[in-house]
């Protein structure tokens, strides 16, 4: 027991009496590579678009430029801000010459990016805003505009009137919440029209599909869906087509993942309010690339949305 | 491990001498905790010499940070397994705590300090109300705490609605972010609990009165202890440490996040199994169950830093710790095939 308490005891120890070997960031050697870690909010098919976007635009600088870029994309296994912190405090011990952060929650976040300020690693954050006060250009669309486009467009599909359902993202998820009130606020402006049910899919395609099922057996009368996740929409969608209500119950939603693109080919889905993934990646790199070159960047650079309908695909 | 009983050999059956490097192993072996230590210094000089980033004040302090939280956890847990229970709702317990906490603070204004004890009561209170359904009841731990993990989730989604809970008072955000001499305050709780309740768990009837109804609860009661009273108490602290680390995080953090404590369900019970702690209960020591959280931190913090594809995470961690498990039983196994 003695030798086992010795090793514990030497482990514990040992952390604090190591000097700080590791480099520092090395944009200034015009010679070595540049490496920016990419951390988005989780394991999730659109950030491996917007992973295609950023590494597009990687290779685009070292073309242009001759010196290498690197994209090193870690992703948290769960949309937790603890998970996220820690991954993010560990790129920050590899001292990249950037970071490029999806922030779960700013506020949550920033005891974190304090640190990557203190160990000097500019930071760029893309579909997700910067904590007040910190000078980080953003990337990205407005969640709310997204939302309210898509519920405008399910408004004027179903004539202004019936009853439509929400299907929530991750109730923890600001993004998610920000979607959902704002889809809430223009069925509000319509007295015709009401939400009678809200599912929340905790961004699963399986969680969407079952409850999309039970709410549309539950509500008959149902005339219209909308999201406020890229898998809530699959879900749905696949729920409509099963039901034998394709046509019957309109469905308006979110993103371009490809099962999104398909269904809306299959005219299950009408169309998708999509934010542009692959751009957000590629620009928050750029704006990465010009902080470690030591140039001024905009505070934000918004990439746009756009309505994919079987016509625009 | 403290039930142990110690017989001198005889002097005609003193064992061979053995090489150093066998001496060495069986000394481990023979150790309850050697297994655990032997695999944790391997997983610790490997990865110093793989990673140039991994042996950094910055990086330790990192590690050591976030085992804090899983730690605490951890501790509880694998009391609760030493009794041969287990409680699947310490996560949703330490999210409530959290955000009551948040809620305390923030939204009613009660001092940081109180709301903070508060909050630990709850969490007490939780496990308690755990353990009293469980023994009243005679229900598996498993299943109620499995139904009981839906209820406190539940409880978090109705009184925050989802949203995280801003502007947590500064007087306790030391506690999650702040450093005594270089080590973390998040850790140096976690060193302080595991004192207490390993002294606890070595040194007092009660620690003997755990192991002994872990091994056979029948016999338990048969000798007059009170089994029910103390597996509601286990279950109690284990609500409490949650709780702990379901506050420090909300001080690390700087708000109170709905989602504190999703992730803390099945790695204590992960860390207490590679830590020598059985499933079946009545072995093993908390000690060893946060050395295990050691190596699942060690390997979560190694795999950032080789940069590893997201994709393959689950399966590098996943085989890391079966090998870590494994080298205990192939050490005993070494030995005992020397030994016959």
């Amino acid at each position: 027991m003695k030798t086992a308490f010795a090793f514990a005891a030497m482990l514990t120890a040992a952390p604090f009496l190591t000097p700080l070997a590791a480099g520092q960031a090395h944009a200034a050697d015009s010679s070595a590579p540049l490496r920016f870690v990419l951390i988005p909010k989780t394991v999730h098919p659109w950030f491996d678009k917007a992973n295609n976007g950023a590494q597009a635009a990687a290779a685009m600088i070292s073309q242009t430029t001759g010196r290498k870029v690197e994209i090193e994309y870690r992703a948290p296994q769960t949309a937790d801000v603890s998970s996220q912190n820690d991954i993010i405090e560990r790129a920050i011990a590899t001292h990249p010459d950037g970071l490029i952060l999806d922030l779960l929650d700013e506020k949550g976040n920033r005891a974190t990016m304090d640190e990557a300020v203190d160990e000097k690693i500019p930071m760029t954050v893309f579909d997700s805003l910067p904590p007040e006060g910190m000078d980080i250009t953003a990337v990205g669309a407005d969640f709310c505009e997204q939302g309210t486009m898509a519920a405008e467009r399910l408004a004027n599909l179903v004539g202004k009137k019936g009853e439509v359902a929400i299907m929530m993202g991750v109730p923890t998820a600001p993004n998610h919440t920000l979607r959902a009130e704002c889809e809430k606020k223009v069925f509000a402006k319509y007295p015709d029209m009401k939400v009678v049910a809200t599912g929340v899919d905790n961004d699963s395609i399986e969680t969407a599909q079952k409850q999309a099922s039970a709410i549309m057996q539950a509500h008959p009368d149902l005339v219209g869906w909308v999201e406020c996740d890229a898998s809530g929409p699959v879900g749905v969608g696949q729920a409509i087509r099963e039901g034998g209500k394709t046509g019957k119950v309109k469905e308006v939603g979110l993103d371009n993942l490809n099962d999104m693109i398909q269904l809306i080919k299959e005219g299950v889905a009408e169309s998708s309010a999509s934010s542009r993934p692959e751009m957000q990646g590629y620009w928050a790199v750029v704006s990465a690339w010009q902080r470690a070159m030591g140039q001024k960047t905009p505070k934000y650079i918004d990439t746009g949305i756009d309505l994919l309908t079987a016509k625009s695909l | 491990m403290s039930l142990e009983t110690t017989v001198p050999a005889a002097p005609s059956q003193q064992p061979p001498k053995l090489p150093p490097f066998k001496a060495l192993i069986s000394r481990l072996a023979v150790n309850p905790l050697g297994g655990v230590v032997a695999a944790l210094v391997i997983i610790f000089g490997a990865s110093c010499a793989l990673s140039p980033h991994f042996l950094t004040t910055f990086n330790m302090v990192i590690i050591a940070r976030a085992l804090a939280f899983i730690g605490l956890v951890t501790i509880g847990q694998s009391i609760l397994m030493i009794l041969g229970e287990l409680d699947l709702s310490v996560g949703a317990i330490g999210g409530l705590a959290g955000v009551v906490g948040g809620i305390l603070m923030v939204q009613l204004g009660l001092n940081p300090w109180l709301s903070l004890g508060l909050c630990l009561l709850m969490g007490g209170a939780c496990g308690l109300l755990n353990g009293a359904l469980i023994t009243q009841l005679r229900l598996h731990s498993l299943v109620l705490t499995i139904g009981m993990a839906g209820v406190y989730g539940g409880a978090n989604l109705v009184a925050t609605k989802g949203v995280a809970i801003t502007g947590v008072p500064r007087d306790i955000t030391f506690l999650g972010r702040g450093l005594v001499m270089g080590v973390p305050v998040p850790f140096l709780v976690l060193l302080v609990c595991l004192a207490i309740v390993a002294f606890v768990m070595l040194r007092t009837p009660v620690g003997r009165y755990i192991y002994a109804i872990g091994s056979n609860p029948d016999a338990a009661r048969m000798l007059g202890i009170r089994v029910n009273a103390i597996r509601m108490g286990a279950f109690a602290l284990a609500g409490f440490l949650s709780a702990l680390a379901g506050i420090l995080m909300v001080a690390r953090l700087g708000t109170a996040q709905p989602s504190i404590g999703d992730t803390w369900v099945l790695g204590p019970i992960a860390a207490a199994v590679i830590g020598g702690v059985a499933t079946t209960g009545g072995i093993g020591s908390p000690i060893g169950a946060v050395l295990g959280a050691v190596i699942i931190g060690i390997i979560e913090d190694i795999i950032v830093l080789f940069g590893i594809s997201p994709y393959w995470q689950s399966v590098v961690s996943g085989g890391i710790v079966v090998l870590a498990i494994s080298f205990d039983a192939l050490a005993r196994r070494y030995l005992n095939r020397d030994a016959v």
